[in-house]
């Protein structure tokens, strides 16, 4: 699933990928970036926590001029007044100017690197109002954040997860390959698609990903037993030839009705059943209702 | 509360007089909880716990609306997430029961073709029966069923009078001496002023068939309306949505209208926070409370006992209308499945698993001896 949201392209998305410490998630990230340059959309990436030359490296090079970095490292908090983006200006007005200053931008995706330091020099809620006007606003066609869910409170890591539409938690492997990526998925008609797999990231930014197989101690499959014939390995004989399901078929049923009387029979007609009583002369019909003298 | 005298009263579109100055809108739920008394009472909020990611909370409001659409009441929805035109967009489509009368009618011209595989040859009276004959389709009932897998039609979507509130293109409005942040306050204010310019308060006059308000609000308490309950210890507004809720069921109390609300408490009860009495707040200010709990993506998934379903439903709070006590159900334990016709809720029996694990380790103890 992981590459299949790699490649996608329904506007409107919010990609989460969520790192801690001991496994980064800036792979993926450029991987992202990477898919998105293959695709002919400008790029625009908010550098607040490496530089460009780091984030830049082994990125495919015909394509480069459409990815615009607007550096914030490493003065993100524009003390120094060196830097061209600083954490303040993480506004939807200001990211929307930024990119309809850009020349000939159909798409244009919207990378964030990292949120965690915008997260931590503002409000959380105004920050996730910002990035839905960012994704509702029709300038952006994607979102792509960085979360490192360590430096932040779990009710934080809570809130931005549930405004993305996809959620990638990488978590390191305990085997050689680079790590383990869990991807939810959420679609617009409500349904979630989850899965887990292993993933590395190769030096020129792509991405190759590994089914995970489930452990046992997960949802078992039923054993799928094949359905043994009833009719089989009996003492007589339960099964048709040909000639005996024909003569079968050929037999007059007993209330078999000419096709006239059968429609007939079908059309509805006005009320059910009626009960038509004709008194006999043996039929004792007293209007008296014999449990009168009954003491109750 | 409202009082009237039965005579006086005019039949209201769609709903159905249960006890005496009571009024009740179909519950397209046709397997209610236990207790509901078959329906939502007219003036009260219904507050759903949304479940993880949203799924099948979203599509309890979708019914909801759904339901408003088919009876012909009014609508209310407000949002923050999606603009509440594409939640109108995907409402299910109502299922149509008129198969019986659109078989009878061209069955007569038909002849009978040996190899039509339609044609019965024993069985020829039922010929003209719909091929499924559904429990659904009865001719009296209170509340309709619902196709998941289609959208409704524009046509009929359209026909319905829609007021809707998306917060993200209301413009802040501040508010100087107004308890309530800014969002609540503005959708509060929306919301009365729909019921007064549309009279469900009583201020048109009685000639007019009076209809029902159905108001639908979507993930109140999350950030996108503005409030900081579910990721700060201390919020600034730590009483904005318990205030909004009690101003809403003023609100309804004194008119023809029904609220819904679904609210994302998995991220207010965040272990971390102190936060878990605000959520015993919010559901003793609603008047019937349900928490949906799915179980995609968690252990429970794995467990047999709940294969057949697709999450638990709690029922956290009960209605006192009109009463001291509500009904108290015999068992809680119910579990929800959505299938393509149906949202289903039922009893889960978690008494006989415990009781058979019981038996089991009472015999193993008497054959080690």
């Amino acid at each position: 699933m992981l590459l299949d949201v790699l490649q996608g392209t329904e506007a409107g998305g919010f990609i989460l990928i969520q790192d801690t410490v001991s496994c980064s998630g800036r792979g993926i990230l450029k991987c992202f970036i990477n898919a998105a340059l293959k695709r002919g959309e400008d790029v625009h990436v908010l550098g607040f926590e490496s530089p460009e030359t780091q984030v830049c490296a082994g990125l495919d090079s015909s394509c480069v001029q459409k990815l615009h970095f607007h550096e914030g490292f490493p003065d993100p908090l524009g003390w120094k007044c060196t830097s061209s983006f600083t954490v303040d200006q993480f506004t939807s007005q200001h990211i929307t100017q930024l990119i309809k200053d850009t020349q000939y931008a159909k798409a244009s995706v919207l990378v964030v690197d990292s949120l965690s330091l915008v997260l931590r020099h503002h409000d959380p809620v105004v920050i996730c109002q910002r990035l839905q006007e960012l994704r509702k606003g029709g300038v952006i066609k994607t979102v792509i954040g960085l979360l490192h869910s360590d430096l932040h409170q779990q009710g934080v890591v809570g809130i931005v997860g549930h405004l993305a539409s996809t959620v990638i938690s990488v978590a390191p492997a305990n085997n050689e390959r680079h790590g383990v990526a869990k991807t939810t998925r959420r679609t617009k008609s409500g349904k979630v698609m989850q899965e887990e797999e292993y993933f590395s990231v190769s030096e020129d930014a792509t991405l190759s990903v590994q089914a995970k197989l489930r452990q046992p101690g997960h949802v078992q499959k039923e054993q799928d037993v094949s359905e043994a014939d009833p009719t089989s390995n009996l003492t007589f004989n339960l099964r048709l030839s040909e000639e005996e399901r024909k003569a079968k078929e050929k037999v007059a049923l007993p209330f078999v009705f000419s096709q006239e009387k059968k429609s007939a029979l079908l059309r509805p007609t006005p009320g059910t059943g009626r009960i038509m009583y004709e008194p006999d002369a043996n039929d004792d019909f007293d209007e008296e209702d014999p449990d009168d003298d009954l003491d109750v | 509360m409202v009082f009237h005298s039965q005579e006086r009263l005019q039949p209201i579109n769609k709903t159905q007089r249960v006890t005496p100055g009571h009024l009740t809108l179909s519950e397209t739920t046709q397997s209610t909880p236990v207790g509901a008394g078959g329906g939502l009472a007219v003036g009260t909020l219904l507050l759903v716990e949304e479940d993880r990611y949203d799924s099948y909370s979203r599509m309890l409001l979708k019914y909801f609306l759904a339901e408003g659409v088919v009876c012909g009441h009014e609508l209310f929805l407000a949002s923050a997430r999606d603009h509440p035109d594409e939640i109108m967009q995907e409402l299910p489509s109502p299922i149509v029961d008129d198969v019986a009368g659109m078989k009878i009618s061209e069955g007569q011209s038909q002849p009978s073709d040996p190899e039509n595989p339609d044609t019965m040859k024993i069985a020829w009276r039922y010929q003209n029966q719909p091929r499924v004959q559904t429990a659904l389709a009865s001719s009296v009932r209170f509340g309709h069923y619902y196709d998941v897998s289609k959208t409704m039609e524009p046509e009929l979507r359209q026909a319905a009078k829609c007021h809707s509130f998306y917060q993200l293109q209301e413009t802040p409005v501040t508010t100087e001496s107004s308890p309530l942040p800014s969002p609540y306050h503005a959708l509060l204010k929306s919301i009365q002023t729909v019921i007064r310019k549309e009279g469900f308060d009583g201020s048109t006059p009685q000639s007019k068939v009076r209809n029902v308000l159905r108001l639908g609000l979507h993930s109140l308490g999350s950030v996108l309306w503005g409030d900081d309950v579910c990721c700060k210890d201390n919020p600034a507004h730590c009483h904005a949505l318990t205030t909004f809720l009690y101003a809403l069921r003023g609100l309804l109390r004194t008119s023809l209208s029904v609220a819904i609300v679904t609210v994302p408490s998995h991220l207010i009860q965040v272990e971390e926070f102190g936060n878990r009495a605000v959520m015993g707040r919010i559901i003793r200010l609603s008047d019937t409370a349900i928490a949906l709990e799915s179980f995609r993506g968690s252990e429970k998934e794995a467990n047999p006992l709940y294969k057949d379903y697709h999450g638990l439903l709690h029922v956290r709070q009960l209605p006192r209308l009109n009463c001291l006590s509500c009904e108290v159900p015999d068992t809680k334990d119910l579990a929800f499945k959505l299938k393509r016709k149906q949202f289903t809720i039922e009893h889960i029996f978690t008494e006989l698993l415990s009781s058979a694990l019981l038996v089991l380790t009472i015999t193993a103890g008497e054959q080690q001896e």
